[in-house]
């Protein structure tokens, strides 16, 4: 059992953290959360709605957007249809518009164009202008700024954020941060949850952080409150060190 | 501005005028002179920059000349080749696998759905049309029209294989399908056995029987070239509603499944339906070329539609360009003339085109036209 | 007597796809490439006076085999190693295009091979009864050569260092490099090894049907990778299971049903697209999982 009776809530505008060493279940939630994986027991509500046994598209249209670990991204797609993807639940325009009503469709197209290249501008001012690019061909920073885009072309009311700064040098994960802030900004009823192994970053964006260990929540409250809890230091530093 | 249009016009109409050269060439020789201008033209515009760069602005500046230039020498083929029915046949066929290959692309290429029942679903709209015109009675324009249908309906019979299988074993699955079609074509009364159906009317629309001489600028083409036409009229078609569907939401959700199908998912994007619809929709232009073969030769049989003809298509496909629209014209346009013009090879034929086709994949593996980035136009 | 032989050319399919991850459409004709060699083999010894001895057959086997590993790793090298890496589509056209020139390098070099040759009858003749049921001395010294074959397969991949090597490289290429394992020569002794069982399964085939034809191999192709896949791609024994398997399927389908030899290929094909559709990885389980 991945999960055992965990218990979070999140609230309307809320970041939350989440810590735990690698295997404690922390991508098995937002699996979860986000319909690929279900949930044998237990509820999930998402502003009143049951989730459980929703299929992943179908959840990911009620407001729920994510990141993954391993970015996964379409490489050899432009930058911008990884981001359009993100809009592609919302559109208006069908099969016949394809085809036979194509200024419709075009009308629509450009209006999501332009939206895109105004969240490439938030993080990078030269990202909307490689727009037509492949995605392959950014460097890694700009990839997960892609990603990020395409999580909030969707205007989700939650953000699922699974260890965006995996891979960074202080430099790159100091950018992640302005442009985590950047994120905040735009959308300030967003609620987000972040997954991460760099405090740095934990402290830095989160009013709140929940940690896990073997698949339970072992701790919850502030940064401060959570690092200084005995089975939180426990499970990364080993009892031991927490005896001395 | 009018340097451009030159540009665009002297090099299709040098193209083609190289490529009629080629395939009336009597002689060794000229085929060889021909093939050669052909090749020393190819490497003139690889190797000398400044001409590959000025060749693509123009091209990409003149789209709409280009294109329209295209059509003129589409239109102009049988003109060029009438002195040759056989030639004009080869050239219907190619576009026939135009209109295949645009289907299969859509399954294959754009969705990444596997599917070697290509041949089987040519078949099926083969069969239909021999069925309903021969058995039922029905004009074959009628026919045409309903033989698609037919093939996106026996189609569903892998819906549930597409959805739970993937790779190897849906190659696995479909391979199954298209040698159960062929065993069955075969072996059942009502389809003619090992013969096949027969005597299937020639088209006629509007009291103009296909098999009368077309006019042309005053001059008379074998009958052929009404088929041509009509060929001509369904590859462009199909073309045309494919590349729209290419460049719209669907073929950007098809494309992200394909690549990415957790995080296509996670976008919003309908799995399951996004795989049966490009697999529908292909299956029907599949259907649509089997269903105007079926009119255009007069008769079906089970060796027409085999598991090497799904080979064929598979590499219209691949050595074109996987996901490429004009990857498919030219793959189809390259491999279906090509092995007919070195007939003379005879029996060495066939291994030149196995051995021609793993060198191509070994040396250009993303085809000859590469799918470009989605452009929205 | 069927499974055995589509045993073989199925453990040829699961080997190359636990250490390629490729599925090796030319296969099949590498099967009809043994039975071609075998004959020739066969006639040259005829010529040389032996053709009847009790060497005979063994030679045969031996020269066939040798023909198709050389021709298989030939092959290997050249279009399935190289394009291993990239998508499954490629491998597809590249394996199907290989076994047409493979196929048609018998049908232009071999005497008039477009006809069905004769295979001629070297196992020992007659037969008796059993409850019944009439059992020929042929179809016993094949399931025995057959069954031999398979013992004879298990021994190298369980007590060899290739065997090891070979297992080693399917679970992880990577992990096996590190170990040791030189990953070019453990794939060319797979393809052989796999590309020899094939020869054996072609040899057997023309003395089960007495004749052999250039077109043997697309059948056989498609049949040998349905075993496998009925086995769990990458499992040994699931192919040779899936290969038995398959004869039983066809023989009884053949028995069962009116006009049961015509369709008996149908109701195989039909029984493996429903197995594929409901036990996707197979009867023992294929290979590799997705993470998320």
């Amino acid at each position: 059992m991945a999960l055992d009776g965990v218990d979070v809530a999140v609230a309307e505008g809320e970041t939350v953290g989440v810590i735990g060493p690698n295997g404690s279940g922390k991508t098995t939630l937002f699996n979860a959360l986000t319909g690929l994986y279900a949930p044998a027991g237990g509820e999930i509500v998402f502003r009143g709605r049951r989730l459980a046994g929703l299929e992943a598209h179908a959840i990911a249209r009620l407001g729920i957007a994510r990141t993954f670990q391993a970015s996964r991204l379409c490489l050899d797609l432009s930058v911008f249809d990884n981001i359009l993807i993100g809009m592609h639940a919302g559109r208006r325009t069908g099969l016949v518009d394809f085809v036979v009503r194509r200024r419709r469709f075009l009308g629509e197209i450009r209006a999501a164009l332009e939206r895109a290249s105004h969240l490439l501008a938030l993080f990078n001012r030269d990202l909307p202008s490689r727009g037509f690019e492949r995605v392959g061909q950014l460097p890694q920073i700009d990839r997960r700024r892609v990603e990020i885009c395409r999580a909030l072309a969707a205007a989700p009311t939650l953000l699922l954020l699974d260890e965006p700064s995996a891979g960074m040098n202080p430099e790159e994960t100091a950018e992640l941060m302005r442009d985590l802030r950047i994120v905040r900004e735009e959308m300030p009823g967003l609620s987000v949850v972040i997954i991460e192994h760099d405090m740095f970053v934990i402290e830095g964006v989160s009013q709140r952080v929940v940690a896990f260990n073997y698949g339970r929540k072992i701790a919850e409250g502030s940064f401060a409150a959570v690092a200084a809890h005995g089975e939180v230091r426990a499970a990364y530093l080993g009892t031991e060190a927490v005896g001395a | 501005m009018s340097r451009d249009l030159a540009l665009v016009w002297v090099a299709e109409a040098a193209v083609f005028a190289l490529v009629i050269a080629g395939i009336l060439a009597e002689r060794p020789w000229a085929l060889g002179a021909a093939g050669g201008a052909l090749a020393a033209a190819g490497a003139l515009v690889r190797w000398a920059p400044g001409l590959r760069t000025a060749l693509a602005r123009a091209f990409a500046r003149r789209r709409g000349a280009a294109l329209g230039c295209g059509v003129v020498l589409a239109l102009a083929l049988p003109l060029a080749l009438r002195s040759s029915p056989y030639w004009t046949f080869v050239a219907t066929l190619a576009l026939l696998y135009v209109t295949i290959g645009q289907g299969l692309n859509l399954q294959i290429g754009t969705a990444g759905v596997t599917n070697l029942a290509g041949a089987a679903f040519a078949g099926l709209g083969g069969y239909s049309v021999g069925l309903l015109t021969v058995a039922a009675g029905w004009p074959s324009w009628l026919a045409v029209l309903v033989g698609p249908w037919v093939a996106v309906a026996v189609g569903a019979i892998l819906f549930v294989p597409i959805l739970k299988t993937r790779g190897h074993y849906l190659a696995l699955v479909t391979i199954a399908f298209v040698f159960i079609f062929n065993i069955l074509m075969n072996n059942l009364e009502f389809t003619g056995g090992p013969q096949g159906i027969k005597n299937i009317p020639t088209l006629r629309l509007f009291g103009y029987a296909f098999t009368t001489r077309p006019v042309l600028a005053g001059v008379a083409l074998p009958a052929h070239a009404n088929f041509y036409y009509a060929a001509l009229v369904v590859a462009g078609l199909t073309t045309w509603v494919l590349r729209r569907l290419h460049d719209s939401w669907l073929g950007l959700a098809l494309n992200t499944l394909r690549d990415d199908e957790i995080a296509a998912r996670c976008s919003g994007v309908a799995v399951a339906r996004g795989k049966l619809l490009a697999f529908s929709i292909g299956n029907f232009f599949i259907g649509l070329g089997g269903a105007v073969y079926a009119v255009i030769v007069g008769f079906v049989s089970p060796p027409d539609f085999d598991f090497g003809y799904s080979l064929v298509m598979l590499s219209v496909i691949i050595i074109g360009g996987v996901d490429s629209i004009p990857g498919v014209i030219l793959g189809a346009c390259l491999l279906v003339p090509l092995p007919e013009r070195f007939r003379f090879l005879h029996e060495y034929r066939l291994l030149l085109y196995g051995v021609v086709i793993v060198v191509m994949l070994l040396y250009r593996p993303r085809g000859l036209w590469p799918a470009q980035v989605r452009r929205y136009r | 007597m069927l499974g055995v032989m589509y045993a073989l050319v199925a453990v040829g399919f699961t080997l190359f796809f636990g250490v390629l991850d490729v599925i090796h459409f030319a296969h099949g004709d590498i099967f009809m490439l043994g039975a071609f060699a075998g004959l020739t083999a066969l006639v040259g010894l005829k010529a040389a006076g032996v053709g009847g001895s009790l060497l005979a057959l063994p030679l045969t086997f031996a020269a066939a085999i040798l023909v198709t590993g050389v021709v298989g790793v030939a092959a290997e090298r050249v279009c399935v190693k190289p394009l291993a890496g990239t998508s499954p589509l490629m491998t597809l056209l590249a394996t199907l295009s290989l076994g047409l020139v493979i196929r048609e390098s018998v049908l232009i070099f071999y005497p008039r091979g477009a006809d069905p040759k004769p295979f001629p009858q070297l196992l020992p003749q007659g037969g008796f009864e059993a409850g019944g049921v009439a059992i020929r001395y042929e179809n016993l010294a094949i399931l025995a050569i057959g069954l031999a074959a398979m013992v004879a397969v298990d021994r190298v991949i369980k007590g060899t260092k290739m065997g090891a090597a070979i297992r080693a490289v399917a679970q992880d290429p990577e992990a096996a490099q590190m170990m040791g394992v030189n990953l070019d020569r453990t794939v060319d002794a797979t393809f052989f090894l796999g590309s020899g069982l094939a020869a054996v399964a072609g040899i057997l085939s023309g003395l089960y049907y007495s004749e052999i034809h250039f077109i043997m191999g697309i059948t056989g192709g498609v049949i040998g990778f349905s075993a496998a896949a009925i086995g769990g791609l990458g499992n040994v024994y699931g192919a040779i299971v899936g290969g038995l398997l398959f004869g039983v399927l066809q023989t009884t389908a053949a028995a069962l049903i009116p006009r049961g030899s015509e369709f008996r290929d149908v109701v195989a094909f039909a029984v493996v697209m429903l197995f594929l559709v409901f036990k996707p990885s197979g009867i023992f389980g294929e290979k590799s999982v997705e993470r998320v």
